[in-house]
């Protein structure tokens, strides 16, 4: 599958809240059709603009809202007040990234940056041909497998099915089994979950 | 914490005493006044209008129309295509304490094609006031509050004017799920029901002393002048009130029953029309009794009002309209049709509760505001600071927290 055209360029999707090393989260008014992806990579800038810390998408939650609520619990809406409130009026969500290295302008590190991103900071979707680079190498899944009380094996086939959209047809299957085997490598002491992870993947 | 609660409990207290005393007090007095619109309905026109030019100097009632004055319409059905555009406003007032002397006016709107199953179009114009004229009013003296409110309704209303210029195009010439606008041309679609969240006529001119005022007059202008456009477009146009406060009617009942009027604490025309209408249903049309409308009617527009029971849980709203529409049977059923179905969604017309929205200038908005204003200031060599007392304002107005 080709990206879309506008999914080849970076996409705000929030502004940071709160956030810390680890991670950081971010709110945002939008609406329905540019939301982002569970498992998807953003980037949100430290250090004065000097990095930009990547982040894992792997919370999406749409904020409490009266009016949607009450709509919800009034009688069938009209169908234009429904696609009003899906496509016109911006939903209040927030995402919740998890720190998984940086780019200093040079380079990626994998690994948690040197200061998290500061609040107001614009978080963009990282577009494909960035998603390509960063998962050039896998170096960021110990973070991700280290990360507690995430539904690690989840997000981690979410992540390697989208950096494999985000690749030629060619190169996806290839992809695919590599991430699969650094997976197996580093969670040999673990069968269940490897089978696991191969089930999403292949689901 | 500065509110001392345990002082105003009490107090809170006897408010709920005396609100209940008044309601039990209405109650009394209500069948008495429903008996007496129907009564009043039953006199001679020119009897009644005799009665009401006696009425005390006190009493605002509201004047009788074609139809009478205790007549109940029911639900007409709805068109099967309406267009619905709703604008509404808010605004920044002025503070001598900010970095910058400045206003600033917000209007939301949204245009909604019931029946095409596409989404709506929403917009949102944001004016900032800087000028010397905007900030001063002929006197020299600094811009009040109400010509602010004035310039803020203007702008809605001829937001209102904009949208019914601007046909609604055919789905090839839509530009995004947002929608857009260009030459091409029109699509045919149904009629159009404009709402604005509030009355219709222009108080800050409501006063005699203000309305000759040069600025208020231009306003005025302006107002009467986007009315035009409404009323040559061939649209309905509605000011709806919702939980009205208004006693007009109860004015004009009991000057027709000849009774001295005076004190009736809590019997509004909502009590009285919650109590004479079923649900959907109108009441008859009446002229407002502003001094105003006088100018309104000459300039073809005088307002007139009815009471409607929306259905919802507010119950009866006042619904205002110029006399191009009370006079129009099919603006009229766009009128009260229209309202009902958008009522049932969210209690007030949908349309309403989304230019609202779009309108709000929040807290945050005015402080992201002010940083921006203070930057530009300092950008072009001026102090951006705001006054001492603003400053010690924002000390003090967070809580101090402790941290354990």
């Amino acid at each position: 599958m080709t990206p879309s055209p506008a999914a080849t360029e970076a996409r705000l999707i929030g502004r940071v809240t709160r956030c810390s090393i680890q991670g950081f989260a971010g709110g945002i008014r939008m609406t329905e059709p540019d939301l982002p992806a569970f498992g998807g990579l953003c980037r949100a800038p430290a250090q004065g603009g000097r990095s930009q810390v990547i982040g894992l998408i792997y919370e999406i939650s749409i904020e409490d809202d009266d009016l949607a609520r009450q709509l919800a619990a009034s009688d069938v809406p009209q169908e234009e007040v429904r696609l009003d409130q899906q496509f016109v009026r911006p939903i209040p969500i927030e995402i919740l990234a998890l720190s998984l290295g940086y780019h200093d302008g040079e380079s990626y590190t994998y690994d948690l940056p040197p200061q998290p991103p500061n609040t107001l900071a614009d978080i963009y979707s990282l577009p494909p041909s960035e998603v390509r680079q960063f998962t050039a190498s896998l170096a960021f899944l110990p973070l991700v497998l280290a990360a507690p009380q995430l539904p690690t094996d989840s997000l981690l086939a979410a992540t390697f099915r989208l950096a494999a959209q985000a690749r030629p047809e060619s190169e996806r299957r290839a992809f695919l089994v590599s991430a699969g085997r650094e997976c197996a490598r580093l969670l040999s002491g673990d069968l269940g979950r490897v089978n696991n992870l191969v089930r999403s993947l292949q689901g | 914490m500065s509110l001392d609660l345990q002082q105003v409990l009490p107090q809170v207290e006897h408010l709920g005493q005396e609100a209940a005393r008044r309601a039990a007090e209405a109650s009394v007095r209500l069948p008495r006044l429903a008996q007496a619109l129907l009564d009043a309905a039953r006199l001679d026109r020119s009897e009644l209008e005799r009665r009401l030019a006696a009425a005390p100097s006190t009493a605002h009632p509201a004047g009788p129309t074609d139809e009478s004055i205790d007549a109940r319409f029911p639900l007409p059905p709805h068109p099967p295509r309406l267009r619905l555009l709703a604008a509404d406003g808010s605004q920044v007032y002025p503070d001598r304490h900010a970095a910058a002397f400045f206003y600033m006016v917000n209007i939301g709107s949204i245009d909604l094609l019931q029946g095409s199953g596409r989404p709506p179009q929403i917009a949102t114009r944001s004016n900032l006031h800087f000028h010397e004229d905007d900030l001063h009013d002929t006197r020299g003296l600094p811009v009040d509050t109400h010509l602010i409110n004035a310039r803020r309704d203007a702008a809605e209303l001829a937001e209102l004017a904009r949208l019914v210029e601007a046909p609604i195009l055919p789905e090839r010439h839509r530009d995004g799920v947002s929608g857009g606008r260009s030459e091409a041309p029109a699509e045919v679609e149904g009629p159009t029901l404009a709402l604005l969240d509030n009355g219709l006529l222009l108080w800050a001119a409501s006063q005699e002393q203000k309305a000759a005022r040069p600025d208020v007059q231009r306003v005025l202008d302006e107002y009467l002048a986007a009315l035009d456009l409404l009323r040559d477009s061939g649209a309905a146009l509605a000011g709806y009130i919702s939980r009205p406060r208004g006693a007009n009617v109860v004015d004009l009942v009991e000057a027709a029953a000849g009774e001295p009027g005076g004190p009736r604490p809590g019997l509004t025309d909502r009590l009285l029309f919650g109590r004479h209408l079923a649900a959907h249903a109108r009441s008859a049309r009446f002229r407002h009794p502003a001094k105003i409308n006088d100018e309104f009617a000459a300039r073809g527009h005088e307002i007139q009002f009815f009471y409607l029971h929306t259905g919802a849980q507010d119950g009866v709203a006042r619904v205002e309209i110029p006399l191009w529409v009370a006079d129009d049977a099919a603006r009229m059923t766009m009128v009260h049709a229209g309202i009902v179905e958008q009522c049932r969604l969210t209690g007030v017309p949908y349309p309403l509760v989304r230019a609202h929205e779009l309108a709000l200038v929040g807290q945050d908005d005015r402080r992201a505001l002010d940083r921006l204003v203070q930057a530009a200031l300092i950008r072009h060599g001026i102090s951006g600071l705001a006054s001492q007392k603003a400053q010690t304002k924002r000390w003090t107005g967070r809580r101090r927290r402790h941290r354990l």
